[in-house]
């Protein structure tokens, strides 16, 4: 009796002890059942979504698509080859010296927007971000900062005016710069000229005698830029870029 | 006596949970860190767990180009002009060494993330090392495919066999002592057929073949696919889309954090904070990312056949042509539509008929039992909770594999594959 009993819960646990685990007896484990799924069939929720990210004001389309090219050849042909010699000829040190460089000098005008936009915590961060690197880092060549949890934050006058509620305008892709709108390329122009006035550690000075400078500069940004034109491997990039930019940029404004 | 009964009901039931198989990984042993599969397929194994890999700056390497398809050259539009040469990577090593191929998963390319990482883990391991865009990837399909119809297996596998051959034309003053070649998701499914392929043509001999998370059946892969954009997202309103409400959370997340990092660990640092996404919306994600990928293959392949039924035929295009009504209409194609308006029709008009059933019988791992039974060079890695598989695969890889499948019980799809653990095993097996 106890036997035929025992044996029953046998036979009945076997199965329950798998199922506890939600697996088939040949290891499956089910994981689409774990979902909860839309009971009115064919939801179009992925194909709304989608669609709306090609909503993106952009009326200079064809000439952006044409610079897009433009873009995507001057980087295979021009930039990366010359990005690779520099990978070639400057060991890592000299590579990573030039890059906490040059962004120490962009923690100027990161400064300078933190500050427009009323952010004490930031500005005082940056303050010391700049003051660390540019005395215990000798000008900038390393990051002592950032070892210390003081993480680069990234502000521009685009952002600075985003801030303030202005909108982006028309999407506009830049020769060599790449993805931008009318509202963040008037901020490069700005982020450039106050650069240039506010001559940080004499660099905006210097580089408009000695061009080979900003030269250097252009290589450095896109040897730390991971980004390669074809990299999304669609036939759609442009789209893809346009909106990620677009977003990238809300997300950045908001935080 | 009862308490040997209950001794052997305590056996039947470990059996029957555990299964008999040898290369079955206990998950105790195991210790990959995620057992929800939709947030392993997504974050893949932490970064303090990741292998040590050779850095960028001490693999020699270059990206070639092939010109395979010369004909395109003329009928491609003008935007396609970066996908008119087909384009791979090879790492080369300072002597003679074996050369491994790696083939990339669905509308991947030769450089995405995860053929990136074997690279590094196989070039770390001494070999020459050789990634390939997958077959359903839009470069593939224009500079490389003859029907630029991806998802006839056989075909597939000749295109990427040519390929090969290709490469190894290209680099004949490479010392190769013998191949090997790999391939994970859509891409260990056509390794297996390439090695079949290669059973009869003989040039590369392949030595050691490993297939890691392949689909079994495809189109079990590709419903289950297409189903998880049909989970039922909470939060989702008429003026707040599916994207809005994970770009909210990025966004609180950010703030919450008070500064922006995209890093390895982003995911990761995610799912442990208070905007954690939900099993619904990462599945909707995922699904989300094969959707793009199908939009992808359902235009190019439109395009570059005529078809009509995404542009119209003969429609003028150049660098400047806007393609959003393109997209926008591709985008409303999912794998099933792929199969049924573009795959099925190719394959009836060139076999004279049939149906669904017997395509997908012949284009699935199926059709290779035998040779994948009897030959012991083939082995396979994948998860027990593989999001393309469906119930009764895991025991069609178990009588077809045996001791060859190494069945792991975490990681979703492919999300393992940069675990610690799971990159030994791989090198380990090449080494045989």
């Amino acid at each position: 009796m106890a036997r035929g009993a025992l044996l029953v819960a046998a036979l009945l646990c076997a199965p329950l002890a798998c199922s506890a685990a939600g697996t088939d007896p040949d290891g499956f484990k089910r994981p689409l059942e774990q979902l909860r799924f839309n009971p009115a069939l064919g939801q179009r929720e992925f194909e709304r979504s989608s669609l709306a990210t090609l909503n993106v004001y952009d009326p200079w389309e064809s000439w952006n698509r044409r610079i897009y090219h433009f873009n995507y050849r001057f980087d295979e042909w021009v930039f990366l080859p010359v990005v690779r010699t520099y990978r070639r000829v400057a060991p890592r040190f000299v590579r990573s010296g030039i890059g906490n460089f040059f962004a120490n000098l962009g923690d100027v005008s990161n400064l300078l927007n933190s500050v427009l936009q009323l952010k004490g915590k930031r500005s005082l961060d940056i303050t010391a971000r700049l003051l660390f690197n540019t005395i215990f880092g000798v000008g900038g060549l390393w990051d002592p900062a950032s070892r210390m949890g003081l993480h680069r934050q990234s502000e521009d006058f685009g952002q600075t005016l985003g801030y303030y509620g202005v909108p982006g305008g028309p999407y506009l892709m830049l020769p060599i710069l790449g993805p931008s709108n009318l509202r963040d390329a008037g901020g490069l122009v700005t982020d450039f000229f106050s650069a240039y006035q506010i001559n940080y550690l004499d660099f905006a000075k210097t580089s408009s005698d000695q061009p080979e400078l900003l030269i250097l500069r252009g290589v450095d940004a896109r040897y730390g830029a991971d980004f390669r034109y074809g990299q999304l491997n669609s036939p759609f990039e442009y789209e893809q870029i346009r909106f990620v930019y677009s977003r990238a940029r809300d997300l950045q404004i908001a935080e | 006596m009862p308490r040997s009964s209950r001794f052997v009901s305590l056996l039947v039931g470990l059996f029957l949970c555990t299964g008999a198989a040898a290369g079955d990984i206990d998950a105790a042993s195991y210790g990959f860190p995620l057992q929800n599969p939709f947030e392993a397929t997504i974050a893949t194994t932490p970064p303090e767990l990741r292998p040590d890999l050779p850095d960028d700056d001490d693999i020699v390497q270059r990206d070639y180009s092939l010109r395979l398809r010369p004909e395109r050259t003329f009928t491609l539009p003008g935007n396609f002009w970066p996908v008119k040469e087909l384009h791979y990577r090879l790492a080369r090593q300072a002597g003679t060494a074996p050369l491994i191929f790696i083939i990339s998963g669905t509308g991947a390319s030769y450089s995405n993330g995860k053929t990136e990482y074997l690279k590094r883990l196989f070039y770390g391991a001494g070999y020459h090392v050789v990634q390939l865009s997958s077959p359903t990837s839009y470069d593939f399909m224009a500079a490389a495919s003859r029907t630029a119809t991806p998802g006839i297996s056989q075909d597939d596998a000749q295109d990427l066999y040519r390929v090969m051959q290709a490469v190894r034309e290209q680099h004949a003053d490479l010392p190769v002592s013998e191949y090997y070649l790999t391939g994970y998701s859509l891409g260990a499914l056509d390794a297996a057929f390439v090695s079949r392929l290669d059973e009869t043509a003989r040039r590369f001999d392949f030595k050691r073949v490993l297939l890691i998370n392949p689909p079994v059946n495809l189109y079990t892969a590709v419903r289950a696919l297409d189903r998880l954009v049909q989970t039922d997202v909470s939060g989702i309103t008429n003026s707040r889309s599916f994207y809005e409400l994970i770009l909210g959370k990025l966004t609180r997340y950010f703030q919450q954090r008070g500064y922006i990092s995209l890093d390895d660990a982003l995911l990761y640092d995610l799912q442990q904070s208070g905007e954690r996404l939900s099993n619904e919306e990462m599945a909707m994600l995922i699904g989300s990312v094969f959707r793009f990928s199908v939009a992808d293959i359902a235009f190019t392949s439109d395009l570059l056949n005529q078809r009509g039924l995404i542009t119209p035929t003969g429609y003028p295009m150049d660098e400047g042509t806007p393609l959003e009504p393109f997209f926008a209409r591709a985008l409303l194609c999912n794998f099933q539509c792929y199969l049924e308006e573009q795959l099925v029709p190719l394959w009836r008009a060139r076999n004279g008929g049939g149906n669904l059933e017997q395509l997908v019988r012949r284009i699935s791992l199926y059709d290779l039992q035998d040779y994948l039974s009897r030959s012991r060079k083939i082995a396979v890695m994948h998860n027990a909770d593989d999001l393309t598989l469906g119930p009764g695969d895991i025991g069609f890889l178990r009588r077809t594999f045996g001791d060859r499948l190494t069945l792991y019980p975490s990681g979703g799809h492919c999300g393992n594959l940069n675990y610690r653990v799971n990159g030994r095993a791989m090198v380990e097996f090449f080494r045989g």
